[in-house]
């Protein structure tokens, strides 16, 4: 090793090309092989360090089975995912709707004994983590989408309907978004429409669809004021 | 999935403020701060810094006891559309959070897009935008009341007055709801409309000939949108901004006091589109 | 193998080829951006089901209709209720801001003792049941001792069931001393009874009413019921109706007027009567308007010749005639008084002389005119059995003098309580009770207000808000705010109709509070005998019920109950003939050279309820610039005493001095000052206290000589640059 500090020693001192030509005789190697572990150990990094750094896993307060519910109703998701009158859309359904049927147990499971017990009878609002709530600065209309562009559920939110548990909530701990908004994938890699719900998402969305407006002076395209507040 | 478009009209919405009625009573400045989560701090008597979308202006006519007379202007956002929707503020924006929609003439803020250089500021001759010098706090309990239907805005960004656009937006859903094509003009109303006890304010499109505004204001668009009503003005009216709020009084001192004019010069001009 | 320079590079550029190749750097870059758009710390409102609720607001007596818009349970905006028959929609700047009244840092929380001393803010929270036995155990100590008069009762209101049950307990324990506070309602039932010589109130349909003459009336700036009244304005306007304001400021309600009469301040009593005088002269009176009127007549001509007149009030003599014509000529004329928002009772002399204008044009109980119909009367409880104790304090002369003496025609005077306490009663107050009331910062001179509440050994308030008299208090017990309770209310407030709004719970109690009828109710019961006997509902809710009837369903569905066909109380005026003074200001000329007077203005909220800071942000920067409160002089005014606009001067009363800030306008009488009221106060918190000055501290009561009740439009000043 010794001899290694004297020969970098030397390419200090020598010029360039008599440094590179230094490398040639044996520490080339291990430049190489030291290009390769930082090369490797940033990709670990970044690839599988991060995301577990970045994301912050919750429970939810118990599990739910969309596959058994959507058996059971006649609507689909619309039964307990509905428009209220004032077009507006109700989202994740409150205590009230699941007591219609839920106000004994329905069910053996332990789920449904956490949810009676804790919830239903101390009328209590369970405390469910949204996975698809945007930010608080998106005025996302389901209306336009799914009432006036007839969209399907699933364009958005994938399959979640024929899940049987609930999966834990990630969220992000600098933004504190739920990680369905970036998606699943760290590097934002999308294979279905529903892999991702960023704003680039609703614009190829609406670009393959045919949508472009220009209504906007400074962009030429959507004005800001149609999904922002 | 392929949607169809609906190529009906642009709309240019818009306000007549009758100032004969208004009382300058505050409750449109008030009905607004409510509606849009306007926060206040514990001194608002600095006006430069003290936030409010929609204020109202005292204005004189300058006349000594007895005769002096006093009238109230309220102004929101004038959402200047200028000439193709190039407003002052629109035109000067480095990061496109302020812009002017074609489709509903309504000059837009997004604050999670402003990094707060106040150019727009600068530019708006009206002053009708505001910077965000402190972040919004709210007394201990009293953050219970704000509307989930406007962002609370975080400091170091601008804002002002949207026309209520939010209020737009879920009329909207109502209408896709209903399977209707257009907004009726009675369920998009401005806050400040809404509330007037006077029923100064009148809001709507001024392009629909249905809409009471446009029957108010008689917009001439050979003219660069300058009203038919021998009542009405706007304010500057000679810069061209080409605002969409119209304000109507009898008293002529009070039409003159709506732009800068010469002692020789008549109201009621305006200056053509410049190309 | 040793890690060269080399080595060490190559693993950063691999390191850094491997971080660029990898999410990180972007991922990060795209989530700080966001991170820093939205802070963390920037609430984000909860989204949720919207629903609207209907109740009633009651921050004034004005009675709007109100819709509250609520988010799941929070409430986020009220509006005005559209097609209510009061305000139709509208609404009004203190109404906006009731939401900030009910979930903001100046209510009081729970019941609570005092632990200091008295006025230092030292309080110890304590149980309903606590507190109700501390409330129950003194008054039930000074009842005993057979001295239950010496117990006084202040209530904002008169109307509703509330103050009822309160005024029932004060019979029911055996105290005459239940006081209203001062407001032009006073001189109005004492108008009606002395001119139509039968109990009721006054209402006036404006709506059809096509020339105004208002002497000093705010009619924009709150008077009556402010809504309606913003309304009625702008459909005068369409309708091209003459609106006359006869006032020495130019207030809002000048600015909206079609003319302007400046008139020497407290002369406006002497304005109607000359024109009243012009009007019998040329013979322009309708003949079957008035009984027994000769002499009056005779009088009137007499002493109110239209030069003299000219020179009292200085409004030119033309001037008068042209008022005079206009007046009498209109198809359907209508005067109206009660300066600003009525907030003073004023004298009889003047509200007799514009209820007589009314009169002479024949337009009593008529379309557009002046009614005089009785007060609502659906409270049918029966009469309260007084024990012994009772009846022994029931015989005891009211503390403020009313209903005896010279003071004969006053049902209330609470502008004399403080003198009372202070030496001049016949008695010593043990405890006081305040409901709904402000009088250590709504009464005049309230210097010598705090002084005789400092005297009282026991005072409870059932005040909501942390306001100047429940800071004086030993004992809070509070009551729930209009938004999270059941509530009649009896609209006055110059409607020419019967309205009973309800208030309705619009959201749960935020706090540990109590229904103010419900802390009596038990009160009473805890009392028992007699006291309890008077009291047989079970709850507040129950005798609201009950005490509605057949009003409950529909007050219930509709929110409001629209009483149809009311006989006025009586058709005939009979106008007699009064040598009552005009009410002076108080303090001498020499040494006072100026007139102070207090104005009112809509975006501040002048009586019980402190200003919400919504309503403080949007006074004008010349009312009130940082704590410094504004004058309004004349610049003639301003150049002789050297000040210019934004001087900081010495205002001076017989009654205090004040720092205050100079506002040039000339919309104001030389010789005049004007001050806003509604600023100065001492409590509540920082978005409120210490702005400006409390013009109250600078006046005194003036009694009206037929009266007694407060009188005072102004006082006597000086002011020097400071």
């Amino acid at each position: 090793m010794s001899t290694l500090d004297k020969k970098a020693k030397e390419a200090m001192d020598d010029d360039t090309a008599h440094a590179s030509g230094g490398g040639d005789n044996g520490a080339g190697g291990f430049i190489i092989l030291f290009f390769i572990i930082g090369f490797a150990a940033s990709m670990v990094l970044g690839w599988v360090v991060f995301p577990k750094l970045l994301y912050s896993q919750k429970q939810q307060p118990f599990s739910f089975n969309h596959a058994l519910h959507v058996g059971e109703v006649d609507e689909g998701c619309e039964s307990c995912h509905f428009f209220r009158e004032d077009g507006s859309f109700s989202g994740i359904p409150k205590l009230a709707q699941c007591t219609d049927c839920h106000e004994e147990p329905m069910g053996e499971t332990e789920d449904e004994a956490i949810f009676v017990e804790q919830y239903v009878a101390k009328e209590r609002e369970v405390p469910w983590f949204s996975y698809s709530r945007q930010p608080d600065c998106v005025f996302f209309s389901h209306a336009a989408h799914v009432v006036g562009a007839k969209m399907d559920c699933v364009a958005c939110h994938g399959h979640i309907g024929e899940s049987e548990r609930s999966r834990p909530y990630e969220y992000n701990r600098l933004t504190g978004y739920s990680r369905d908004i970036w998606g699943k994938n760290i590097a934002g890699f999308k294979n279905n429409s529903w892999d991702r719900m960023k704003m680039d998402d609703c614009a190829q969305c609406h670009k393959e669809a045919g949508i472009i407006h220009t209504s906007s002076v400074q962009t030429q395209r959507d004005a800001c004021f149609v999904c922002h507040k | 999935m392929k949607h169809e478009q609906n190529h009906t009209t642009p709309m240019r919405y818009g306000m007549a403020i009758d100032l004969d009625k208004c009382t300058g009573c505050g409750a449109c400045m008030t009905a607004c701060m409510a509606e849009n989560n306007v926060p206040f701090k514990e001194d608002e008597s600095d006006k430069l810094v003290s936030i409010t979308w929609m204020r109202i202006f005292e204005l004189n006519n300058g006349k000594a006891f007895p005769d002096t007379d006093i009238c109230y202007l309220p102004r929101p956002c004038q959402h200047c559309e200028g000439h193709g929707g190039h407003s002052p503020c629109v035109s000067v924006c480095p990061a496109t959070a302020t812009d002017y929609s074609q489709e509903t003439g309504i000059v837009s803020q997004i604050y999670t897009r402003c990094f707060g250089c106040r150019y727009c500021m600068g530019a708006c001759p009206y002053h009708a935008r505001y910077f965000n010098w402190w972040d919004p706090v709210w007394p201990d309990g009293m953050e219970k009341y704000l509307s989930p239907n406007v962002s609370v805005r975080m400091r170091g960004v601008v804002e002002k007055c949207s026309f209520c656009f939010h209020r737009y937006q879920l009329a909207k859903n109502q209408v896709y709801l209903d399977g209707e094509r257009k907004v009726p003009e009675a369920d998009y109303q401005t806050a400040c409309t809404q509330a007037c006890p006077a029923g100064a304010i009148v809001f709507g499109d001024l392009n629909n000939p249905e809409h009471q505004v446009h029957q108010i204001v008689k917009p001439d668009s050979e003219n660069g949108n300058k009203s038919r009503n021998p009542r009405a003005f706007r304010l500057l009216e000679r810069l061209g901004t080409n605002t969409k709020v119209y304000y109507l009084s009898n008293r002529e001192w009070v039409r003159r006091a709506g732009d800068n004019y010469l002692a020789h010069e008549k109201t009621g001009q305006v200056s053509k589109p410049h190309h | 193998m040793k890690v060269d320079r080399r080595s060490f590079l190559s693993f950063v550029i691999g390191g850094a080829a491997g971080t660029a190749l990898s999410p990180l750097p972007w991922k990060l870059m795209d989530d700080s951006s966001i991170w820093s758009q939205m802070w963390p710390w920037t609430p984000v409102p909860p989204d949720g089901e919207v629903v609207y609720e209907d109740s009633t607001c009651t921050l004034c007596p004005g009675g709007c209709g109100i819709s509250v818009r609520k988010v799941d349970h929070r409430a986020v905006k009220i509006e005005g209720k559209k097609g209510h028959p009061v305000n139709d929609g509208g609404i009004c700047i203190l109404g906006l801001s009731g939401l900030q009244l009910l979930y903001g840092p100046t209510r009081i929380k729970s019941p609570m003792k005092r632990i200091g001393e008295r006025g230092q803010g030292k309080w110890q929270k304590i149980s309903w049941d606590e507190a109700m036995a501390i409330l129950t155990e003194k008054l039930s100590d000074i009842r005993n001792k057979g001295e239950a008069h010496t117990v006084a009762a202040i209530a904002g209101t008169e109307g509703g069931t509330v103050p009822a049950l309160l005024q029932r307990f004060m019979t029911a324990y055996g105290s005459p001393n239940f006081i209203r506070t001062p407001s032009h309602q006073d001189a109005d039932e004492l108008a009606v009874k002395t001119l139509f010589g039968a109990s009721g109130r006054t209402g006036f349909d404006l709506e059809n009413a096509d020339y105004i003459l208002s002497f000093g009336s705010g009619i924009v700036d709150g008077w009556g019921s402010p809504v309606r009244m913003f309304r009625a304005s702008s459909l005068w306007k369409e309708k091209n109706v003459t609106v006359v304001q006869v006032e020495p400021r130019l207030s809002n309600s000048a600015a909206k007027a079609t003319r302007w009469i400046p008139v020497n301040p407290g002369t406006e009593a002497d304005l109607a009567l000359g024109i009243a005088a012009v009007m019998i002269a040329q013979n322009m009176v309708d003949p079957g308007a008035v009984a027994g009127a000769g002499g009056w007549e005779n009088q009137l001509l007499a002493n109110y010749g239209t030069k003299k007149v000219s020179q009292v009030t200085g409004v030119d003599a033309g001037v008068i005639l042209e008022l005079a014509k206009g007046f009498a000529k209109a198809n359907r004329p209508l005067a109206l008084c009660g300066r600003g928002k009525g907030l003073v009772a004023e004298s009889l002399r003047e509200t007799a002389a514009v209820y007589a204008l009314n009169a002479l044009t024949g337009n009593i109980n008529q379309e557009g005119g002046m009614w005089a119909i009785p007060e609502a009367d659906y409270i049918r409880w029966p009469d309260v059995a007084s024990d012994e104790l009772a009846s022994a304090g029931l015989a005891q002369p009211r503390l403020d003098g009313a209903g005896t003496g010279r003071y004969a025609g006053a049902r209330h005077l609470l502008n004399r309580l403080a003198d009372a306490v202070n030496g001049g009663g016949p008695y010593p107050l043990q405890a006081l009770l305040v409901a709904g009331a402000n009088p250590c910062y709504d009464l005049p001179d309230t210097r010598s207000v705090r002084m005789a509440l400092e005297r009282i050994p026991f005072i409870v308030s059932f005040s909501s808000f942390n306001d100047e008299t429940a800071a004086m208090a030993d004992l809070l017990l509070p009551d729930h705010v209009y938004l999270e309770r059941y509530g009649d209310v009896p609209v006055g407030a110059g409607l020419a109709q019967q309205v009973i709004g309800l208030s309705k719970p619009v959201v749960s109690p935020q706090f540990n509070t109590r229904h103010l009828g419900e802390t009596l109710i038990v009160a009473a019961r805890t009392m028992g005998g007699a006291t309890a006997d008077a009291f047989p509902w079970d709850n507040y809710e129950t005798c609201l019920e009950e005490t509605l009837a057949e009003k409950w369903d529909a007050l219930i569905e509709e929110g409001i109950w629209v009483e149809a066909d009311i006989a006025p109380v009586a058709d005939t005026v009979r106008l007699a003939v009064t040598d009552a003074p005009a009410v002076q200001a108080e303090g001498d000329v020499n040494s006072f050279p100026l007139l102070l007077i207090p104005y009112d203005s809509i975006r501040l909220s002048s009586g019980y309820i402190g200003d919400p800071p919504f309503m403080i942000k949007t006074v004008s920067g010349t009312v009130v610039k940082g704590k410094d409160g504004f004058i309004e002089i004349n610049p003639q005014t301003a150049s002789a005493t050297g000040l210019s606009e934004g001087s900081v001067a010495t205002l001076t009363t017989p009654r205090g001095e004040a720092r205050v800030r100079v506002h040039l306008f000339e919309g104001i009488q030389p010789g005049v000052v004007a001050m806003a009221r509604g600023l100065g106060h001492t409590a509540y918190d920082g978005y409120l206290a210490g702005k400006g000055v409390n013009v109250n501290e600078l006046i005194g009561p003036v009694e009206d000589p037929s009266s007694g009740h407060d009188a005072a439009w102004g006082i006597r000043a000086k002011l020097a640059k400071a």
